[in-house]
């Protein structure tokens, strides 16, 4: 059900638990067939948002529309949800613990037992069908976790950290996964803290920091109105030019190289002219677009 | 309702498949009757009889003795043969030999017992001196003081000799004696329907015994429920459940489905067990005693069967109260005492409530969900209350049941969101209220 509208719609949605107020005013659209990254650090009331627009909560006052309409049973169905706090039943055999997901998305008959063996092979576990869950690694009990939410073929998946935990092989399995459920018109939207990861598959991002929308919007667009205001340089010398807080106003040292965040105002070629009179040998000098971790950093130390 | 199903089928599937329960099953009543056949075939073991010398000194209880130890009170006997003085009377687990006293000195007669006795040529003697059946006291000499069941058995069995031989000896003629002695019967009658109430005994049995599998069943299936109910937060499953099932499908779901399996387990023992006692009566018929089933009322029966469920249901929806408040199912074991102790004083109510079954105490107590099971039952079977009194404490109990699971589905969910916080009373008061 890929339709060009947008799959969720949050308008100026609040939830309060006793004194503390988890999500304030949040209004965000979330379009179909897009990834959409819900990005904000541990606390910023990511999880809460998500529980509301999976009905696990109700929010305190705000409304939240899913395919157009208010949450029911139906539109409950439609969603797959893998939690940051996800389990399985220890001692259920793997095949008969995705057979109960299904179901309780109302996923019957023998399509099912098409689907699992599906995704059983995708995962790369067809022979563990018949182990109990107990017997799988930590990796292989993730992927069943990941099936869990995908079985019954939902038009929009909700994935909070997905990733956390797993080996990078099994990262880019999940990752291949989801993009594929992108194009085939699935609305995906993903929580996560690790900006690296959302960088690569968002389509549109919504920074949330201290139950507040910081931004939102398409990752390209917010990349391309920051600039390319930064620099990697690897150098011998030229300390006190990179030091300078007139051209640079932040410096971070990775193992080999800088980055060299541009003060307002400041120009790349005046740095590099100050590098070379400085004497430093230079190795390498690149002008970079931010990466996500930057802008979100810079957006959330930004005073309001 | 297709999700609860799905939810029901889950809890019922994975318990009644467990190798433990398969093992429990079986077990229990192979265990059971191992108990009762083993000491059958213990006290079935032939043991020598206990070779007794009688030394009558009275000259008229050895017969009577040997009458009273068989237990033979054929009055074709009363003219034994006495003619012998080694007459041997072989009884259930003695022989009995009269050892004549005449023309020796009672020294004399002990030290040639003793010396059978040391010889092992008999078990014991006893000496009966001439007076007897005046004072009523007698000397048994034995190996084996120590064997206080044959004692008690010959003691009272002197003791039934003595007194026919005292009537005998008072001319009272055999008829009057048996009259004398017949027993009385009390029996029961229900007033207004001048029915005679001869199995209220069954019936007080029949009651007490459903309490006390009701009793067993909680006490065995309430830990189960509460697990079941900790399983989701344990295993951190909670939260991908809640999000397709509604907390309160999911907490009835898990209640229907281990009562279920409590209920598939019982009827297997049921079974087992009535096959057993089938077998059983059909061996005590065989001797000539006959079991006795009550009669009642086809609606009692179905009485029994609703406050069976709703005993059972009650006291497991409190236990899946306590499991939605705590984490674990180690504080969930804590937690859980005080309801066993309701329980233990629902059943006490038993004996007021059967006393007196149509006071406003037993009133109010068979009207409360928690006592209410045994107190209707006993209610019913002794002065069956109106109708509408039985229909009333059933409503109100399973309303309750259906409320509990209510106000315990709100305190999971929110419990769940809470992140595994075990929640105190107020919390989980709270957290009923505002999820």
């Amino acid at each position: 059900m890929a339709s060009s509208e947008t799959t969720v719609k949050l308008d100026r949605v609040t939830k309060r638990f006793g004194e503390f107020t988890a999500v304030k005013e949040l209004s965000l659209d979330v379009r179909a067939g897009r990834v959409f990254g819900l990005l904000g650090p541990n606390g910023a009331g990511k999880t809460t948002t998500i529980r509301m627009i999976v009905n696990i909560t109700a929010p305190d006052s705000g409304s939240i529309l899913l395919f157009g309409h208010k949450i029911d049973p139906r539109t409950q169905d439609r969603i797959g949800y893998l939690p940051e706090e996800r389990g399985l039943y220890r001692r259920m055999r793997v095949g008969d613990q995705l057979r109960f997901f299904a179901q309780l998305r109302n996923f019957h008959g023998k399509q099912v037992e098409k689907k699992i063996d599906e995704w059983l092979a995708r995962v790369k576990l067809p022979e563990w069908k018949n182990k109990r869950s107990m017997e799988l690694s930590k990796g292989m009990q993730q992927k069943i976790q990941f099936i869990t939410s995908v079985i019954h073929d939902p038009d929009l998946l909700i994935l909070d950290e997905p990733f956390s935990g797993l080996d990078p092989v099994n990262v880019e399995l999940l990752k291949e996964i989801v993009l594929d459920l992108k194009r085939a018109g699935k609305t995906i939207i993903f929580s996560t803290h690790q900006m690296e990861v959302a960088e690569k598959i968002c389509d549109d991002i919504c920074l949330l920091n201290r139950s507040q929308k910081v931004f939102e919007g398409s990752l390209r667009e917010i990349k391309s109105s920051f600039g390319r205001n930064s620099v990697a340089v690897r150098c011998e010398g030229g300390d006190g030019v990179l030091g300078d807080p007139a051209l640079v106003s932040k410096l971070v040292r990775h193992a080999d190289e800088a980055q060299a965040l541009l003060a307002a105002g400041a120009d790349a070629q005046v740095l590099l002219k100050r590098l070379i009179n400085s004497g430093a040998v230079i190795e390498k000098f690149e002008m970079v677009e931010p990466s996500l971790n930057d802008i979100f950093i810079t957006k959330v130390t930004e005073p309001a | 309702m297709k999700k609860f199903l799905t939810i029901v089928k889950r809890e019922y599937l994975q318990r009644v498949r467990a190798r433990m329960f398969i093992v429990s099953t079986i077990l229990l009543p192979v265990v059971m009757s191992l108990f009762g056949i083993v000491p059958a075939i213990i006290l079935s073991i032939e043991t020598p009889p206990m070779r007794v010398a009688v030394v009558d000194q009275t000259g008229k209880m050895f017969t009577q003795l040997g009458r009273a130890l068989s237990g033979d009170d054929a009055d074709q006997r009363t003219a034994a043969r006495n003619d012998n003085t080694v007459l041997r009377r072989a009884s259930v687990n003695f022989v009995l030999e009269e050892v004549s006293a005449a023309n020796q000195s009672a020294e004399q007669i002990r030290a040639s017992l003793d010396q059978r006795l040391n010889a092992k040529q008999i078990d014991g003697y006893i000496i009966l001196p001439p007076d007897f059946l005046k004072n009523g006291k007698a000397e048994f000499f034995n190996r084996n003081p120590g064997d206080v069941v044959s004692q008690g058995r010959l003691s009272s069995a002197l003791n039934r000799a003595a007194r026919e031989q005292r009537l005998i000896d008072a001319n009272v003629d055999p008829g009057t004696r048996q009259g004398l002695f017949r027993p009385v019967e009390l029996q029961a009658v229900k007033i207004g329907t001048g029915v005679k109430e001869r199995d209220s005994g069954e019936r007080f049995a029949l009651v007490f015994g459903i309490g006390l599998v009701m009793y067993l069943a909680i006490l065995m299936y309430g830990q189960v429920v509460l697990g079941a109910v900790i399983e989701e937060k344990e295993t951190r499953i909670a939260e991908i459940l809640f999000s397709s099932v509604k907390p309160f499908a999911l907490m009835m779901g898990k209640l229907v489905g281990v009562s279920l399996v409590a209920l598939t387990q019982l009827a297997i023992w049921g079974l087992a067990f009535s096959t057993l006692a089938l077998a059983g009566a059909r061996l005590l018929a065989g001797r000539g005693i006959a079991g006795n089933i009550p009669t009642l009322p086809l609606s009692h029966y179905i009485y029994f069967g609703l406050f069976f469920l709703l005993g059972y249901f009650i006291y497991a929806t409190i236990y899946a109260l306590v499991g939605s408040m705590v984490t674990t199912a180690q504080e969930g074991g804590q937690l859980a005492m005080p309801i066993i102790a309701i329980l233990v004083v629902s059943f006490y109510l038993f004996f007021p409530v059967s006393r007196s079954p149509d006071s406003t105490f037993s009133f109010w107590v068979s009207m409360i969900p928690f006592s209410a099971p045994v107190a209707m039952l006993v209610r019913i079977v002794t002065q069956t209350p109106p109708f509408w009194q039985i229909a009333l404490s059933l409503l109100i109990g399973f309303s309750s049941v259906l409320a509990i699971t209510w106000v315990a589905a709100r305190i999971y969910r929110v419990g769940m969101l809470m992140y595994g916080k075990r929640a105190s009373i107020p919390e989980a008061l709270r957290w009923a209220r505002q999820a």
